[in-house]
């Protein structure tokens, strides 16, 4: 994999060279001689254990895989689970006396938000993380967790049972009774994807959105990637879906597209965090500064996400700056998404 | 040497007199505590889970919050729905087909036996899938040939509901019943069956009013037993009921354990479940026990085959559709999922692709490795527990310590405890300072050791019994020990019926999900797991490749177990 054995400075080169980032110093990112001490440190560690529920499996290991090529020496191992699965495991490994990952990537903010109130995260700002979009940059103003990923959920459709004209505009057409029996969504209980789409749909419709929903008869999954599985079999034709892996199908020539809705296309900033105790604090450290650099946006576009750098350009789809779109902020989402997924489970009876 | 030269020698090790002390002893008392720790433990930690509170107190506000809710109970409700219709349909495949396998002339019967056992070895998780690959409403196989036949709009098959859920457990478990029917109507007398037909009552008749009452408690028991399976299995309804919102105890439980991280109040919703397996399991030996109502006459009389005619072909008919259902169509459709660049695409040429293959095999970090920890667990989990049996059943049988009975029952009680809830009393007996073992090889071996430590005991005592004592007294007369005698007579003697033992504890614990799920972390994650994850994601193309592995690994220990100890070992009644 080319990219991977580019430097940090590459990347924020090109960005300076766009000069859209605020000063020169802020852009500059990781020096030289800062990542040489870290990498040495890293190295007497020799790996790190990263809890990820950002990606698919094979994106999680591609991350790890060029981060180890770029640091020979510091070995990745990587748990891709969904975000509850890896909080719960988190917190019951700390329950158990201490963790056993190093960094914690929640695709769910309010995870890193309680930790952090609960003092189990390691404070940590990158170098790397000025030069993220301003959009998501110190997301936390204690620098205590920083997004490295962003994702974004829309309306994805099967193209070849759902013709253009027809296919839904609006997330309220989800729950029009001509798409009954044909509607696929993901489980909030089981993804941090869904339980944000919850929370964005109740802000803007109420909760009798989720009533009506169940009158269409959805398809219920558990994660949010389970909804493609759907559109591909033919088994449901709509989803509230992920952009990245539906966008990805539809570039291999699958009849799989999306949809932007109208009322605002979700961003979702997924956090990572440097966990207290860390058995390999260093490892972690130089991990959290490739994950901010641009280096790791360009895998991310490589696999159809979205970057998080203005340096590298997403590969498919539109441009967010071009449509509409959503960010919930974060305290709200923590003080409310339990309560959510206590109602979807009352709602739906799972 | 006669028994009466020794007299002492099958009483109390206390009343013999000694010659010096019997260092042995000690062993036999590690292995005691050992056993009893690894069994108490567990279970004393749930129930102290379900009551204790934060500070220490006893509380019962556990039981308040698990049970609290109508949706909580409700999944109970359904819960029973679900056994009692696997149960049921279970008893309408494995009676029929157990006595036209053991009692009639129906063509095919040892293959018919071969998929019984193959609708059992393949894993109920894997036959989820395959199952809704088939039957989906829209996109599955059945249904679409549904529509393609009649025109009709919509199928008519929906995996995602009460009777997917039935069908499935069903197609699995009825191997227990069928089992259990064998044993009984092979020793079921053909004189009984001659006193009907002489009377006048046709074959039909004798086997409906003679036949059948006189194997119907070894039916209840199967019943009973099925029952108890089906409802504590976990990744069944994982696959199936959420979507079919049908939520049942087990995924509740995950609800309370994983996504709440609420220990307490999973061991609190636990509790009743298992006072019902024990009084279920109470009565079906109760059932079980009442000899008068069965035939026990030793292999007396003759067996004779019951002379079908023309129904015979029915018969194979009917076998042969359970056959389909259970073993070749979801087998057939993970075949061409594996194989496929969307299994929804259908059986086409540019369908077909090795990515998936390729990328478990040499791509995927994990997959190739929990593989290999599934077979490492499984194997050392089969060996643990046959050493601890082999033991426990020696000092048993041969009367060496006090409470031999105790020993005995502890060996058998984990069977009374569904595999999820004997994991969250792993769970709060392990995870905790000081042990700290979430997440380690070594609670999943435990774990395993423990769950499968009856079907280790009861083959380890059976064979012991049947071992005379004369043969270790001329060992012990030469100067050895007895753990020599254990280890140069008792063990050779046995290993063919223990090499039988290991494969029956390999197999399920080489499969097993609901006791992994809890105690799996990213350093001990077993293949089950994997497979778990991966539905999650509906990643069913790379989880039929898994599955695929999976079911090789299996068939492969099987198939050594045929050639060794023979083709029956793994249908006859334990």
């Amino acid at each position: 994999m080319t990219i991977t054995r580019r430097t940090f400075g590459a990347g924020t080169a090109a960005a300076a060279a766009g000069l859209v980032l605020g000063s020169r110093a802020e852009a500059q990112g990781l020096a030289k001689d800062a990542e040489t001490q870290l990498y040495e440190a890293a190295k007497k560690e020799g790996q790190l254990t990263w809890y990820d529920a950002h990606h698919a499996v094979e994106q999680a290991e591609a991350y790890g895989k060029a981060f180890t090529a770029k640091y020979p020496g510091v070995k990745v191992n990587v748990v891709r689970t969904t975000a509850n699965v890896a909080y719960q495991r988190f917190k019951q490994e700390v329950k158990a006396g201490g963790p056993q990952c190093d960094v914690l990537s929640s695709t769910d903010i309010s995870h890193p938000i309680e930790m952090k109130k609960l003092a189990q995260v390691e404070k940590f700002i990158p170098a790397n993380a000025a030069t993220l979009i301003p959009a998501v940059r110190n997301v936390d103003p204690d620098g205590m967790y920083h997004v490295t990923s962003i994702g974004t959920v829309g309306i994805t459709l099967n193209s070849g049972k759902v013709k253009e004209a027809d296919a839904p505009k609006k997330w309220i057409d989800l729950v029009d009774p001509k798409w009954k029996n044909q509607v696929s969504v993901g489980h909030p209980g089981f993804s941090g994807y869904v339980s944000i789409w919850v929370w964005e749909m109740n802000r803007l419709y109420g909760w009798s959105y989720f009533e009506k929903l169940k009158a269409n008869n959805p398809q219920i999954g558990r994660s949010i990637q389970d909804t493609l599985t759907m559109l591909r079999a033919g088994e449901r034709t709509v989803a509230a879906g992920s952009f990245a892996t539906a966008l990805e199908a539809k570039a291999k020539g699958e009849p799989i597209d999306a949809v932007y809705p109208e009322e605002g296309t979700i961003i979702i900033v997924a956090p990572s965090c440097i966990v207290k105790g860390a058995k390999s604090p260093n490892a972690a450290k130089l991990f959290m500064e490739y994950m901010t650099s641009p280096a790791s946006s360009e895998i991310t576009v490589s696999y159809f996400g979205e970057s998080i750098h203005d340096a590298v350009k997403a590969k498919v789809g539109k441009s967010l700056a071009s449509v509409k779109t959503m960010i919930a902020p974060p305290e709200a989402l923590s003080k409310d998404l339990a309560g959510l997924k206590e109602k979807w489970r009352d709602t739906f009876g799972v | 040497m006669s028994d009466a030269a020794i007299p002492t020698s099958v009483g109390r090790a206390a009343s013999r007199p000694r010659r010096s002390f019997d260092w042995t002893m000690l062993v036999w008392i590690a292995f005691a505590i050992l056993l009893a720790v690894i069994v108490i433990n567990p279970i004393l930690r749930l129930v102290w889970e379900s009551v204790a509170t934060e500070s220490g107190g006893i509380t019962f506000d556990h039981y308040l919050g698990a049970y609290g809710r109508w949706r909580y109970i409700q999944s109970l409700l359904n819960t029973l729905v679900m056994g009692l219709g696997t149960a049921t349909l279970a008893t309408l495949i494995g009676v029929p087909l157990a006595w036209a396998c053991v009692r009639t002339d129906m063509p095919g019967r040892g293959f018919i036996k071969l998929c019984v056992l193959a609708a059992f070895i393949i894993p109920p998780y894997l036959a989820a899938v395959g199952w809704v690959l088939l039957a989906g409403p829209n996109a599955g196989w059945l249904n679409r040939g549904w529509m393609w036949l009649t025109g009709a709009k919509t199928g008519i098959f929906n995996i995602y509901s009460v009777w997917g859920l039935i069908v499935v457990m069903g197609l699995h478990l009825f191997f227990f019943i069928f089992v259990f029917t064998s044993s009984a109507l092979e020793l079921v007398s053909s004189e009984m069956e001659d006193a009907a037909n002489i009377l006048g009552a046709g074959p039909v008749k004798t086997a409906f009013r003679v036949t059948l009452p006189l194997i119907m408690p070894a039916i209840l028991g199967g019943f009973i037993i099925i029952f108890l399976q089906s409802i504590a299995l976990f990744g069944v309804p994982a696959i199936i009921a959420i979507p079919a919102r049908y939520p049942v105890v087990t995924t509740q439980l995950q609800e309370f354990f994983s996504s709440n991280n609420r220990v307490d109040l999973a061991a609190a919703y636990a509790i009743p479940l298992l006072l019902i397996t024990m009084g279920m399991l109470g009565l079906q030996r109760w059932f079980l026990g009442r000899r008068g109502f069965t035939v026990v006459g030793g292999k007396g009389g003759e067996r004779r085959v019951v002379r079908l005619g023309r129904w015979r072909w029915v018969m194979f008919a009917f076998a042969l559709f359970v056959a389909t259902l259970a073993v070749f169509m979801p087998l057939l459709v993970l075949l061409q999922a594996a194989f496929a660049k969307a299994w929804g695409a259908g059986l086409s040429l540019d369908n077909l692709t090795l990515d998936h293959v390729r990328f478990i095999l040499f791509k995927h970090e994990t997959a190739v490795w929990s593989l290999l920890r599934s077979i490492i667990y499984a194997g050392a989990a089969a060996f643990s527990a046959l050493t601890l049996a082999l033991v426990i059943g020696y000092v048993v049988k041969r009367g060496l310590m006090r409470f031999g009975n105790v020993l005995a029952f502890l060996c058998m009680a984990p069977f009374v405890i569904p595999g999820i809830i004997l994991a969250i009393g792993f769970y709060a007996a392990y995870a905790p300072p000081p042990l700290m073992l979430a997440g380690t090889s070594l609670i999943i071996i435990v774990a395993f050791t423990t769950r499968l430590l009856p079907i280790a005991y009861q083959n380890a005592s059976a064979g012991i019994a049947a071992i005379h004592v004369e043969m270790e007294e001329a060992v012990r007369i030469l100067g050895g020990n007895r753990l020599t005698a254990i280890r140069r007579v008792v063990a050779p003697l046995l290993s063919r019926s223990l090499i039988g033992a290991w494969i029956l504890i390999f197999v399920p614990a080489c499969q097993e999900l609901s006791t992994a799920i809890f105690l799996s972390g990213p350093g001990n994650r077993v293949l089950s797991v994997l497979i778990y994850d991966f539905s999650e994601e509906g990643r069913f193309e790379q989880l039929a490749v898994l599955g695929g592995l999976l079911l090789i690994v299996t068939v492969a220990i099987v198939a050594i177990g045929f050639r060794i100890v023979g083709r029956d070992f793994m249908i006859r009644r334990q």
